[in-house]
């Protein structure tokens, strides 16, 4: 079950999340749950996969500012890392970023799981 | 808690007393709760999770709404177009919007688009969000109160005051670059108001108001609803405004069946040194050109019309000193009853001329109109009317007879509540029998305000004035009122002479004139005869009394009397 402290030890800055959240913690918790499934994750798969770079830098933007605003830092520094090279819409091969964001995210849902 | 207290501290009530409403337009779920959770203590939400679903909730909530927060990166219709969509449309311009961002190359992009402020993602503290939104509102409603004594309340334009401060701004900000100030109005606006009523009226002038912003905000430049159903643009010269005429003309049609038609007036490429207003005055001058016109919608000031402008100038500068010197001179133009065997002169029309000292001999075509524009006509016409009454006088005195002598009554004096008593004082000064002077009044002059100047004239006459109804059938009487009007006399407009005696022209409406005529019971004079067949084709029909060149022309007073002593001669042969 995530804990305020589970999501600490994971790497997150629960402060700065549970501030955006006006301290109310079963409602950051909630984000948490929603914004680990967001939808985004799966596009910039997708698109790094098809090699549709526009589209993947559209969802790793997105996933950047909900990452960020959560304050989930494991998952927020290499999305923040594939969006700058998807800017700049450099031809790459993006499988070892996207395995580190699916490595984080997957160890988060354990978290959550667990 | 220390939040929840810097929340609550916040005026978060509009003008009304009203939470004020705020609109979040963000697609992602975690953000937009996140957002809706920090400011909901505050201000009442609404949300959107698409460009075309917020840009429906703004045009339904356009009056009531304080702030749009936008998300830029949204499906189909994105951030930044919805933007663009909002600040092109003048009733949803006013509310600022505020861009959801972490990005700062969008961050250029908003701002040219029109964005009012920026919240970076991650958001910021609690209070840094509620001080950026409530400032922007704040700044938004204070542009607001501005804007209302501003703007033109129907059109949501500029008013024509604040226009000419803005016309000024935007010269200074494109000192040499040509600009073009136009005049612009709806041509038989006054019809469209009476056929389909003042709220379609109104609708007409709102779509035309929308249609200009839109296109000074494609094109640069300002606009304004000058007054009624005239508008006006200053802007970056154009070569064609006939695309304008239409594209306006098309926005005011809107989906109803009709035509409207617009008229601009262009003062191309302005003088900058010249007086704001003026120039404008110079569009208008080009605009009025095309006011009877109905295939022309553009019309352009020119040297012609410069000229003109700076002769009417001239002539009203010199108006005073005219009548200070008697520079105006009334000539009289004899009327002959030809009904007897031969002509018999039976009166004499007072005519004004101008004897200008340094432009010679001005014909009143030129500066009747001119000074009936501005109100000088009164002042004029109480100079022919004292003229005319002493001249009677002065025949009286000299030769033991005169005629009576029509004057003409403007319709503008027609309104001066002293006018019997002018009147009766000249009668009384001049020691003249009410039956020396008729009263001419054109009849257009009854046809507005009909009920008010019928019973005018109808004091006039009671008072022992004869009237007579000038250009009878040019004014559009109805036969109904025309039966109504207190007159002694109807005098033909030379319009159905100049008809009748042309190559195909024919008598017909003439004899009807006449039957009208003679159904009042009142007799009729026909003005603009030249010839003697036409003098006797009017006997023909019936017509009373002639008056023309071929007669006569108008002539100074001393030639007039020629025309007494032939009559005495005719008198002492016969007898």
């Amino acid at each position: 079950m995530l804990t305020k402290d589970n999501l600490r030890g994971w790497g997150a800055n629960v402060d700065e999340g549970m501030a955006r959240c006006l301290n109310n913690e079963a409602f950051y918790l909630k984000l948490v749950n929603k914004g680990i499934q967001d939808p985004a994750f799966g596009k910039l798969q997708a698109a790094c996969e098809s090699g549709d770079l526009d589209g993947a830098f559209d969802a790793a933007h997105c996933l950047k500012g909900v990452m960020a605003n959560l304050a989930l830092t494991p998952i927020l520094q290499p999305v923040e890392k594939i969006t700058e090279l998807l800017r700049k819409r450099t031809a790459m091969d993006y499988g070892p970023l996207l395995a580190e964001i699916d490595g984080a995210r997957a160890s988060l849902v354990a978290l959550i799981e667990g | 808690m220390a939040e929840r207290k810097q929340m609550n501290s916040i005026p978060d009530m509009n003008a009304e007393g009203r939470e004020r409403q705020v609109l979040i337009v963000e697609d992602d779920f975690v953000n937009r709760e996140m957002l809706k959770a920090n400011l909901e203590n505050g201000y009442e939400i609404l949300c959107a999770e698409t460009g075309e679903e917020a840009l429906a909730m703004i045009h339904e909530h356009s009056g009531t709404l304080s702030l749009v927060l936008l998300d830029l990166n949204l499906p189909g219709m994105n951030g930044l177009d919805l933007l663009q969509e909002i600040k092109k449309d003048m009733d949803l311009s006013r509310i600022p919007v505020i861009v959801l961002t972490s990005d700062t190359e969008s961050e250029v992009k908003s701002l040219n688009a029109g964005a009012n402020g920026f919240i970076p993602k991650p958001y910021p503290r609690q209070e840094v969000m509620l001080a950026r939104i409530l400032r922007c509102i704040e700044l938004s409603e204070n542009r607001d109160l501005i804007r209302w004594t501003e703007r033109d309340h129907l059109t949501g334009l500029y008013n024509r005051e604040y226009f000419y401060r803005y016309a000024e701004q935007y010269d200074a900000r494109h000192r040499d670059e040509p600009t073009d100030a136009l005049v612009l109005d709806v041509s038989h606006f006054r019809l469209i108001n009476e056929r389909f009523g003042k709220a379609y009226g109104d609708e007409i002038l709102r779509r035309i108001g929308a249609e200009l912003f839109a296109i000074v905000r494609e094109n640069g430049g300002i606009a304004c609803r000058r007054e009624a159903d005239t508008f006006q643009v200053y802007c970056p010269h154009q070569e064609d405004y006939e695309p304008m005429a239409g594209r306006v003309a098309a926005a005011a049609c809107g989906d109803s069946i009709g035509r409207i038609r617009i008229r601009i007036g262009v003062y191309s490429c302005v003088d900058k040194s010249g007086e704001m207003e003026r120039r404008f005055d110079r569009a208008k001058s080009a605009a009025d050109t095309i006011r009877h016109s109905f295939t022309e919608s553009v019309a352009y000031y020119n040297e012609e019309l410069r000229k003109k402008e700076m002769d009417a100038m001239r002539l009203m500068d010199d108006f005073q000193a005219a009548i200070q010197q008697k520079q105006f001179v009334v000539y009289f133009q004899p009327k002959y009853n030809i009904q007897a065997e031969e002509p018999v002169l039976c009166g004499a029309e007072a005519l004004i001329r101008w004897k200008h000292p340094e432009l010679g001999m001005i014909s009143p075509g030129v500066f009747v109109p001119l000074f009936e524009g501005n109100g000088l006509v009164r002042e004029l016409d109480n100079y022919v009317w004292r003229e005319a009454a002493a001249q009677i006088r002065r025949w009286k005195d000299r030769l033991g007879c005169s005629v009576p002598v029509s004057v003409n009554v403007s319709r503008i004096d027609m309104l001066d509540p002293d006018l019997a008593d002018t009147f009766c004082q000249l009668i009384r000064e001049n020691r003249l029998e009410f039956g020396d002077l008729h009263l001419e009044i054109t009849e257009s002059a009854y046809t507005q305000d009909a009920e008010q100047i019928i019973s005018i004239v109808a004091g006039l006459r009671e008072q022992g004035f004869r009237i007579e109804m000038d250009d009878f059938g040019s004014g559009y009487s109805s036969l109904n009122m025309i039966i109504k009007l207190p007159i002694d006399l109807l005098k033909l407009d030379m319009g159905f002479i100049r008809h009748a005696f042309s190559a195909d022209g024919d008598t017909g409406i003439l004899k009807i004139m006449l039957d009208i005529a003679r159904y009042l019971s009142v007799p009729m004079i026909a003005e603009g005869v030249e010839t003697k067949e036409q003098m006797l084709t009017l006997k023909e029909l019936g017509c009373d009394i002639v008056q023309g060149y071929y007669f006569s022309k108008p002539v100074p007073a001393e030639e007039f009397e020629q025309f007494f002593k032939e009559e005495a001669k005719e008198h002492a042969d016969k007898g």
